[in-house]
């Protein structure tokens, strides 16, 4: 079984948000309206931000000002506080190392969006809206079973949301590999982020295999992770400037 | 045939079966407000929690607020019933029921918050079906519904004899349904001496179960916030500092609904200055404890000046929510002063020059002035340390001196007040409690570590909801003892039979002996 | 035993029931370990599904774009792995094209005036009659031969369409064909055209680059084809073992400075000095590339004038007289010794390239900012990057399939000769557009009776647009060609929907790379609205038109018009369709003095100036554009007083409209990576709400300032402020931001509409609308950042 894993390079990241909106319309998430927006309910999986996001440290005086950017996808934790909490099981950690959330489960008490230190769960205040045409874009993708609804599918109101690494790229990739009658390779499977990266910062794959790119960019001098101090142990390295 | 004092028939039974107006009254606002929260909720319902004010990163808001208040509030019928039950405290027969009373509504209300707060309330049955109980919800839900079940067993266990009184003793005018109510709750209590062994050994077993089971409930509300990593939560006090500040704000209520009853059916004979002035001692102490827990609480983070959690103690202390920390702490100290200071003025003291309305007007005009000049002038950064506000210090000094003038003032006029100011200690409280819930939820809330610090604002739909879930608390209050009398029957009765033959017992005269002796004869004699 | 149950026989039972269901029902779950999947879920997806390559065009990069049809609907793009500009990779606005062609706003048939201009009434009309009015129209300019009274004004036209204007307008018989670029790029092509000699912005090779030396607009966000910088650029940090070092100047830090290596904030203008400055501690350290300087430049020794009588001061000693770094430090407001060392890493690290910016920055509408390009390229130059690896490239184009003759038609040719509309080469001598101007000439008394405006804004996005409301009033028929009723088209006559960039055919040129390449266009479904693309439009109205314009397209439909043209690429059709991208791979470098430098690298576009495969340091061009004029113009041009030292790079202080005294900051209005160059894009919501990333805000404009320069002003964060220029004045949300010049203050681009759509109407404020509506007199750019503000509480 592999164990998914994403490396960042923030040297190569210019901060475009592509990663934000290639994410947004592969997984169905619109557009809230300017009011909700400006209330912080803009549901963006993989969000985009300057650092430090608040004034608790310092950043150097005109002209020598150090000014960072960083853009976060769920961590997909090795130890994930978000799934510890939740009463229901409606997010948990699969085999393959991925923090998973399943809507048809959620019963929406919001106990794993206050757990998460990195922010990166979602909770629909109100139906996901597509105003007039805009809904004919939506992607028909999700994954279905009984009890069972993830990936990009049409989310219901009150229920918590969350990056999947793509999760239905993986089954499809799998599904893809069925079809030409071969085995499944790791690098079949990128989520839309990492495909779209415009500076090509982004690397996904297997961190169980010490030989695939993930792994050895881990081994960077500059590799480092989100909150270390929180004991998550995310999954989702970064790789420092410079 | 079950007899019944007549004294007691005509305090604590009759009112039962005689309706005013005034009580219509009343059911019917209450109703109203109740109606108010419930379409509000339906509101809700349809177009999501997005009525609300909370948003990312306050995902939790009022509701939660008013959850831990409302379990808080239950704790009261524990300490009461139970602790001075186990502890054979005798004042406390005329206020076990409106204490039991108050824990099972409050229990009802506090879970019905948690149902309010639901992104999915139809859902609400995985809780059971998928439960998970490692996740510290669970814990809750366990314990909250043993915590009620008991509750609910420890409220009608003693109102079993008492059915069966109302059964026997009811007025000709009685309504059917109520007569069969009683009958039926009675479960043909004949009042013979098994029956009677049967019921103070359930009632003691309950008594020491459901201790424990009551400093669980409140222990693991606040495990639902300690056992996350946010910022002010993680904390190892938050355990004893919750299970204190319920029992607190459970007095507080308790004081308020005892109060409210006597006052209304006028049972001023049986609900006492004894009654007052025990309850008094236990809740300056919970002051006390509660202080102490809220410094230590305090301390470590400002000793600490971490990154992420001292943000959100400066919030409190000089920032956006320092009106409200302080109003809180004030409150406090109100209560406590109102209940320890005018105890210790002599009498002698008012005759004083110093004790007029005048002074006491003009040092409140002034602290109130110098508040203004204080406050007024917009908040110190977040980053702000201690030492910016040092300037100030002098006038926050005076302030205070100012304030504690007036409180000198008012003692002695406070001393001869005792239902009045134990009232007004009450209200502090309670008010004091929910806010310092608020400030535990919501600073955290706000002060996230990679999301922009926000602000959190109820909007009318979680007003609504609050207004409607305090209604309906009331509500059942006031139809419960419309059919059940305030105050224990039965246990009354007891209770005077118990002193009677107290009052039997003779104290020997003094006699020129060494202790030993004198203390033996007693020992013996008991 | 049949005997009565008694009740607490009962109730225990009952009571040990309901206990052991209520733990069984726990119990399932009960130990369930944490990572214990659920019932595992099967995926889902449309059937019918088709992948369609085509090329995006919400910036200028132009990003090979696969489009990903699920049922008939376009659901997702993503970047064409194929194509050399985004290498597979998209930004955010190509991912947010699905809310562009599927936006509620659009236009979606063809509609007349019929209220008052600017009324917003409207009556739909068939294509034929559209048709009919436009060749009417032109058949009757013709028939009274003023055919030159018709004119196009062209946004985003790529790939065959500015050539295939031209021609129509050619065969039509009007030289009125006027692109944007006066907007943005053109200050830069000036730059290298009055140097190296060619009219296009020059490409970087990045990617063999070991220092790079920004100058002014963030090229990561808004450069001309911001997309291969990003590739770019993140391929010279990691893509290669040695990780070069990337510096920007700029007054504003943004995400390129925070991300660059070293940020240097300069004073706004004054970027000639600097890269003067460091001309001059480069040659006096003796760090040019002497080979280069002395066998391939013209002008950086002294020289000899026509007359042999005098000596002219070459770029050299000029430089050495006027530019010591104290000097310059005084000027530019950096620290001579940075200057010095920047020289130093500059001309030590070779390879090293000075970037132009494509629009902002040094471009900052005056003739300084031409002067200041050419230095920056003055310094590609003198360290001999031209058309080397890790240089500057010149950018080559596929080889097409030439036009057919004109047909011999007086009207048309003595119409040809008309003086242009926007006064390029006569008014602005300079200049090859002048699109800002069109409206003063209009209202000056240029005769103009029909007006085709395409993908063009000009209300808005043209300083003092306003004026073009008014001239509008002065020709009989103005018809605006786009997919969203906008700023201007509200004043149209008549309105013509354009299909999106994802339902029509068009090419589009690499540009970027240096090697020649062609992206392809084609619908990836059905067009959803009774569109047309102009190119067919056009050719129906030249079938309807009289001779000999109506024989002079052969062609049914403008695809067709884009294989001719593309015929000869070395890919067929179908190909190129499949692929999306076509393209001859790989820099060939031309060998100094060869046939290929002559003609394609040094002087290739030079009009008047000897094709001599000579860098000019002093521009013999622009000497002769000069020359050719009269003395009383030259006075009028401001260029008679520098004598000699006018054709050479050097440095101009900016005459700022606007009193420093009044107006204490300068206004500089900022492209956003979010938002972007087209207009189009602000209605596209999710754009407006990542729109203010940088600072925190969302759907919506903010102003931009240095925390200290608000302290100055008694003004504090996030509070609303009046921005008041000469020319106009607008209410917004102030934010810091410590990576800013004092001097300077930030609008962002592409908000303040008043018309596109629902999300873009009256969101915000443009910028541009405060900026002086003078074009400059001798290149005909447009004003950019050369205007004054003051800032108040509101």
């Amino acid at each position: 079984m592999p164990k998914w894993a994403m490396v960042i390079d923030l040297d190569k990241c210019v901060a475009c948000q592509g990663c934000s909106i290639a994410c947004r319309f592969e997984n169905n998430t619109p557009a809230v309206k300017p009011s909700e927006a400006l209330q912080g309910r803009a549901v963006r999986w993989n969000d985009v931000f300057p650092l430090p996001v608040n004034p608790t440290e310092e950043t150097g005086e005109y002209p020598n000002v150090t000014v960072r950017y960083l853009t976060r996808p769920c961590m997909h934790c090795e130890n994930p506080p978000c799934i510890k909490v939740c009463p229901v099981q409606a997010t948990y950690v699969d085999e393959e190392g991925l923090v998973r959330q399943n809507y048809d489960r959620c019963i929406g008490c919001r106990f794993c969006t206050v757990a998460c230190p990195y922010g990166v769960r979602y909770f629909n205040w109100s139906d996901p809206q597509w105003e007039g045409s805009l809904r004919e874009y939506r992607t028909p993708d999700r994954i279905e079973g009984v009890g069972v609804l993830e990936g990009p599918a049409v989310r219901p109101k009150g229920v918590v949301e969350k990056c999947t690494f793509c999760i239905h790229r993986l089954h499809k990739a799998r599904a893809q590999a069925e079809a030409e009658k071969r085995d499944f390779r790791p690098e079949d499977y990128v989520p839309a982020c990492v495909q779209t990266c415009t500076g090509k910062a982004r690397f996904f794959g297997d961190l169980k295999d010490p030989e695939s790119t993930v792994s050895q960019l881990a081994k960077s001098p500059r590799a480092f992770r989100l909150l270390e101090d929180v004991g998550t142990h995310p999954k989702v390295i970064y790789l420092r400037e410079g | 045939m079950l007899q019944v004092d007549p004294v007691d028939r005509e305090k604590l039974i009759d009112p039962l079966f005689r309706t005013g107006p005034r009580f219509w009254l009343v059911f019917l606002i209450l109703l109203v407000l109740v109606g108010w929260g419930v379409a509000f909720y339906v509101r809700q319902l349809v177009f999501g929690l997005g009525e609300t004010g909370m948003d990312r990163p306050s995902y939790w808001g009022v509701y939660m607020v008013n959850f831990i208040f409302f379990i808080g509030i239950s704790h009261a019928g524990t300490l009461i019933s139970a602790i001075l039950r186990v502890t054979g405290a005798e004042w406390r027969r005329p206020i076990t029921r409106v204490a039991e009373a108050i824990t099972a509504f409050a229990l009802i209300v506090g879970t019905l918050q948690i149902i309010i707060d639901m992104g999915r309330p139809d859902r609400l049955w995985y809780v059971l079906r998928y439960g998970r109980l490692q996740s510290p919800i669970l814990w809750d839900v366990v314990s909250v519904t043993m915590y009620f079940l008991g509750s609910v067993i420890y409220l009608y266990l003693p109102l079993i004899p008492d059915a069966a009184i109302l059964r026997d003793n009811c007025p000709a005018s009685a309504p059917g349904w109520q007569r069969r109510l009683y009958t039926i709750l009675a479960l043909g209590w004949r009042g013979n001496r098994t029956q009677w062994l049967r019921l103070e050994k359930a009632i003691s077993i309950m008594a020491i179960l459901i201790i424990p089971i009551a400093v669980s409930v409140h222990t693991i509300i606040s495990w639902i916030l300690a056992t996350t990593v946010q910022p002010g939560w993680h904390s190892s006090i938050f355990g004893p500092y919750f299970v204190v500040g319920a029992i607190f704000s459970g007095i507080g209520a308790l004081f308020l609904a005892m109060t409210a009853i006597r006052r209304v059916l006028r049972l001023e004979s049986y609900i006492t200055k004894q009654q007052y002035r025990n309850l008094g001692l236990l809740f300056i102490t919970m002051v006390v404890v509660w202080g102490y827990f809220t410094y230590a609480e305090q301390l470590g983070i400002a000793a600490g000046q971490q990154t992420e959690e001292f943000p959100i103690l400066a919030s409190k202390l000089w920032g956006e929510f320092a009106p409200g920390f302080w109003t809180m702490i004030i409150l406090m100290i109100a209560a406590f002063w109102i209940q320890v200071v005018p105890q210790l003025i002599p009498a002698s003291a008012t005759r004083l020059p110093f004790f007029q309305p005048r002074f006491a007007l003009a040092s409140a005009g002034i602290a109130a002035v110098i508040l203004l000049l204080l406050v007024v002038p917009e908040a110190q950064p977040i980053t702000a340390s201690l030492t910016d506000i040092l300037p100030s210090m002098f006038w926050w000094g005076l302030f205070i001196l100012l304030v504690v003038e007036l409180g000198v003032i008012v003692s002695p006029w406070l001393k001869e007040r005792f239902v009045l100011t134990t009232g007004l200690a009450a209200t502090c409280v309670v008010i004091a409690m929910w806010l310092e819930r608020w400030y535990i939820i919501v600073p955290t809330m706000t002060h996230p570590r990679l999301i922009p610090y926000a602000t959190y604002l109820p909007t009318l739909t979680e007003l609504a909801l609050s207004v409607g879930s305090l209604a309906l608390f009331c509500l059942m209050f006031l139809v419960f003892f419309k059919i059940f009398p305030a105050v224990s029957l039965w246990e009354v009765a007891e209770g005077r039979v118990i002193s009677e033959a107290r009052s039997k017992i003779e104290i020997p005269p003094p006699e020129p002996v060494e202790i030993r002796r004198r203390l033996r004869r007693i020992s013996l004699r008991r | 035993m049949a005997y009565p149950m008694t009740r607490r026989q009962f109730l225990t039972m009952t009571a040990a029931t309901v206990g052991s269901v209520a733990v069984a029902s726990g119990l399932e779950t009960l130990f369930t370990p944490e990572n214990a999947a659920a019932a595992e879920g099967v995926l889902q997806t449309g059937s019918r599904e088709t992948v369609v390559p085509g090329v995006c065009l919400l910036c200028p990069s132009g990003c090979g774009v696969l489009t990903r049809v699920s049922e008939g609907r376009a659901v997702k793009l993503e970047g064409n792995p194929m194509h050399p500009i985004n290498l597979g990779t998209l930004c955010p606005k190509g991912q947010a094209a699905p809310e562009l062609l599927y936006n509620p706003d659009r236009l979606t048939m063809p509609m007349r005036r019929v209220g008052a201009r600017g009324s917003g009434e409207w009556e739909p009309v068939s294509w034929e009659e559209a048709v009919q009015l436009v060749a009417g129209r032109l058949d009757a300019l013709r028939a009274a031969g003023h055919p030159e009274r018709a004119a196009i004004l062209y946004g985003e036209a790529r790939g065959q369409l500015p050539s295939f204007f031209r021609r129509f307008m050619h065969i039509v018989g009007s030289p009125n064909v006027v692109s944007r670029e006066s907007l943005n790029t053109a200050g830069a092509k000036l730059g290298v055209y009055l140097t190296q000699g060619v009219y296009d912005t020059p490409s970087y090779d990045l990617e063999n680059c070991s220092y790079v030396l920004a100058f002014g607009a963030s090229l990561l966000e808004a450069g001309p084809v911001p997309q291969r910088m990003v590739s770019g650029f993140s391929f010279m940090r990691r893509g290669r073992s040695n990780r070069g070092k990337i510096v920007v100047i700029d007054p504003r830090q943004g995400v390129n400075g925070a991300k660059a290596d070293e940020w240097i904030p300069i004073i706004p203008g004054t970027d000639a000095a600097l890269a003067l400055g460091m001309a001059n501690v480069i040659i006096r350290s003796s760090l040019v590339d002497g080979s280069f300087i002395n066998n391939y430049c013209f002008g950086y020794n002294d020289f000899p004038d026509e007359t042999e009588t005098r000596l002219i001061q070459g770029f050299k000693n000029f430089v050495l007289e006027n530019y010591n770094p104290d000097q310059v430090s005084e000027i530019t407001g950096i620290p001579a010794t940075t200057i010095s060392r920047l020289a130093g890493e500059f001309a030590g690290q070779k390879p090293a390239v000075a970037i132009l910016p494509g629009k902002g920055g040094l471009l900052n509408g005056t003739i300084g900012g031409v002067y200041a390009a050419m230095a920056v390229h003055a310094l590609n130059a003198l360290v001999g990057s031209i058309d080397t690896p890790g240089g500057v490239l010149t950018q080559r184009y596929p080889k097409l399939r030439p036009w057919a003759e004109r047909p011999a038609d007086p009207v048309a040719e003595m119409g040809c000769t008309a003086e242009r509309v926007d006064g390029a080469g006569s008014l602005f001598p300079l200049a090859r557009d002048a699109y800002q101007a069109v409206a003063d000439r209009v209202l000056d008394g240029y005769p103009l009776d029909l007006l085709l405006l395409y993908d063009a804004n000009p209300v808005y996005d043209a300083p003092g647009g306003a004026r073009f409301v008014d001239a509008f009033e002065r020709i009989p028929l103005v018809v605006s060609y786009t997919s969203f009723l906008d700023d201007t088209a509200r004043y149209a006559d008549l309105v013509l929907p354009e299909p999106t960039f994802l339902e029509r055919f068009e090419d589009h040129y690499l540009e970027g790379l240096g090697y020649p390449g062609v992206g392809l266009r084609q619908p990836v479904i059905f067009p959803r609205h009774d569109t047309m693309s102009v190119g067919d439009f056009l050719l129906k109205v030249a079938a309807a038109m009289e001779e000999p314009v109506s024989s002079a397209f052969p062609w049914q439909t403008y695809q067709g018009i884009v294989r001719y043209r593309l015929f000869d690429i070395g890919t067929d059709w179908e190909t190129l369709k499949e692929l999306g991208v076509w393209m001859t791979p790989g820099y060939l470098h031309a060998r100094r003095g060869s046939d290929k430098w002559v003609h394609e690298v040094i002087g290739r576009d030079r009009r008047f100036a000897p094709r001599d495969g000579y860098f000019d340091f002093f521009s013999r061009e622009l000497k002769c554009i000069v020359d050719a004029l009269d003395p009383s113009e030259r006075a009028r041009l401001g260029l008679a007083e520098a004598g000699d030292a006018a054709f050479l790079p050097r440095y101009v202080p900016t005459p700022f409209a606007g009193d420093e005294k009044d107006y204490p900051l300068i206004l500089n209005v900022i492209t956003l990576m979010s938002l972007g160059p087209v207009s189009a894009a602000a209605n596209m919501p999710t754009l407006q709400e990542i729109s203010g990333m940088t600072v925190g805000e969302t759907w919506g404009s903010w102003l931009e300032m240095n925390p200290h320069t608000a302290e100055e002003l008694g003004l504090v964060d996030s509070q609303e402020v009046l921005v008041e220029s000469p020319f106009g004045q607008v209410r917004v949300r102030l934010r810091t931001v410590k990576g800013l010049h004092p001097e300077v203050v930030n609008l962002p681009y592409n908000q303040g509409h008043e018309a596109v759509g629902r999300w873009a109407k009256n969101r915000g404020v443009n910028g541009l609308a405060l900026l002086t509506p003078q074009s400059e007199p001798v290149s005909g750019l447009a004003a950019f950042t050369n205007t004054r503000v003051r800032v108040s509480r509101a």
